[in-house]
């Protein structure tokens, strides 16, 4: 049981890091509203919180991957539906690869 | 029974319980410091105050309109804390070392890795049932307001300024305890612990709102305390007057109290206005009492308004000072500074301009001192005074422009001025100097 903690916070790092990425992918597909991105990443080992998603929402707009735009709901205010800019794309390319490339990597090295 | 605070999420109506508002409130205030350095801050907390409405909801039916203190608990500890993602690992545009720029900034919790083991409670894996680091986040946002102590200078029961009144606040130490080792160091040092008081009386800015001498005591401000206190002021007030029954004076009393109050609430409105970034954006939580924090940049702004009327009052000093030397010659020789005064002019005429020089002079001057003043902590918008200023310079140049080339006697004047100017300065014995 201990070894399994050891294990999660090694790569607490790595996940954190990785969330742009899959951040990225989930709002690669259609356009998604925040509590979907939730919903997706909740479960598996990249679960994660509002308070963590929208400032990293923001950064990545600002670095013009990501863009949102208003839509109307029938319950409450119009929310942000959050999609891939045609920078992010590229920039998913990008990180498709050398996310393929650091596996490679890994499933190489050792026996 | 509870109190019910109303606020406005997002430009949502939304009824919390106060404890349950003091939470929100108190996590609402940890993202905007977590996001002070963020650009996007306001737009982010914003987004976070509509993601908790949209939580709230799920609590709220036509049968109950309140959002209790468990609820909006439970509500904070899914939201987690909030990430302040400093703007270094912004510049990871390049993709590569995404991983590695974000990775390194995460010393503190970021994701709550939900691990497979549910017995693995580590120091950060509350997954969607949060308990370690949601109850983390709840205890940090409990625990804030932490008013720091800031220095003031406290003009009740100041002798000379209030510095020695402020540091006693600061210090909490009896200001004659101050005032002491003041006189003590005014004999040691031979009077340079003067300059020193006159220093911080021009660079400490005055404790002015009620908040502010709060955080000169370092007490944390409430205003919730200070109605209670007016309250239980006015109650022993009204005792108190009922046994003497002296109506006029009790009238006279309540009246002043009435104003006090009034300008008490005057003075915190102006400063929610000017300060909570609440205030600043429509559809913020309305606090209803709640203290707002002095921030650094306020205070830097206070000190640089008293920095800036330091320098206006020294430049207004020498102009007195040149002034009165001026009058003085007038006087003493009958002409100004050695040029003789135009033939049938009287004396008094030429005090009379004298004086309206020295008027457009100071005018200008006397605004910027108050344009300084206001921004340390005035209620005048200071721009106001700022722009009577430049107005009143424009004007003086413009008229002495005007003087210049259209009256030859003010020509004549002025290149007198300008030959003394060059022997006073070229001979040594500068007079203004």
């Amino acid at each position: 049981m201990s070894e399994a903690v050891a294990v999660d916070s090694k790569f607490s790092p790595i996940r954190k890091g990785l969330l742009e990425f899959l951040v990225l992918k989930i709002v690669s597909g259609t356009t998604v509203y925040v509590p979907d991105i939730l919903k997706r990443l909740a479960g598996t080992e990249f679960a994660t919180q509002e308070g963590t998603l929208y400032p990293l929402l923001s950064r990545l707009r600002r670095e013009g991957l990501v863009d949102y735009q208003w839509q109307e709901s029938e319950s409450g205010p119009p929310r942000k539906y959050y999609r891939l800019t045609p920078t992010g794309k590229t920039h998913l390319l990008a990180l498709d690869e050398y996310w393929a490339l650091i596996n490679a990597t890994v499933s190489s090295l050792g026996s | 029974m509870q109190k019910v605070i109303t606020v406005s999420l997002n430009g949502i109506a939304y009824q919390l319980d106060e404890n349950a508002y003091a939470q929100l409130h108190a996590y609402l205030d940890a993202a905007a410091r977590a996001l002070a350095a963020n650009p996007d801050s306001s737009e982010i907390v914003a987004d976070l105050e509509q993601a908790i409405a949209e939580k709230c909801t799920r609590f709220l039916s036509p049968h109950k309109n309140v959002v209790k203190a468990a609820e909006i608990e439970q509500v904070l500890r899914e939201m987690g804390p909030v990430d302040g993602e400093d703007a270094a690992s912004g510049g990871s545009a390049t993709g590569n070392d995404a991983a590695a720029g974000a990775g390194s900034s995460a010393a503190d919790e970021g994701i709550p890795g939900a691990t497979g083991d549910p017995g693995a409670a580590g120091p950060r894996t509350p997954g969607d049932s949060g308990t370690g680091g949601g109850a983390a986040a709840s205890d940090r946002a409990a625990g804030v307001a932490p008013s720091g102590r800031r220095l003031y200078q406290i003009s009740e029961g100041a002798i000379l300024s209030g510095v020695c009144t402020g540091l006693a606040a600061y210090f909490a130490i009896d200001v004659i305890i101050v005032r002491a080792i003041f006189v003590a160091l005014l004999f040691l040092t031979g009077g340079i612990a003067l300059l020193g008081y006159v220093i911080l009386m021009f660079i400490v800015p005055y404790a002015s709102t009620s908040e502010e001498h709060a955080a000169a005591r370092g007490l944390p401000f409430n205003a919730r305390i200070l109605v209670e206190g007016a309250k239980q002021k006015y109650a022993q007030f009204r005792q108190g007057a009922e046994w003497q029954g002296t109506r006029a004076e009790w009238r006279s009393e309540w009246r002043r109290m009435r104003a006090e109050w009034r300008a008490q609430r005057r003075r915190l409105r102006n400063e929610w206005r000017a300060n909570s970034r609440f205030g600043s954006r429509p559809g913020g939580v309305a606090p209803p009492g709640a203290a707002v924090p002095i921030t650094a940049g306020r205070y830097a702004a206070h000190v640089i308004g008293g920095s800036v009327i330091a320098v206006l009052s020294l430049v207004f000093a020498l102009i007195s000072i040149a002034w009165l030397f001026v009058l003085l010659s007038l006087l003493t020789t009958g002409a100004v500074l050695g040029f003789a005064l135009p033939f049938g002019v009287p004396l008094w005429v030429t005090i009379l301009i004298l004086v309206l020089l020295y008027q457009l002079i100071a005018w200008p001057i006397g605004s910027m001192r108050r344009a300084a003043y206001y921004s340390m902590g005035g209620y005048h918008p200071g721009w106001v005074e700022a722009w009577n200023g430049i107005f009143a310079v424009a004007l003086a140049v413009g008229v002495i422009w005007y003087g210049y080339h259209h009256v030859p006697e003010l020509r004549a004047f002025f290149d007198h001025l300008t030959r003394w100017w060059h022997e006073a300065t070229g001979t040594g014995s500068g007079a203004f100097t």
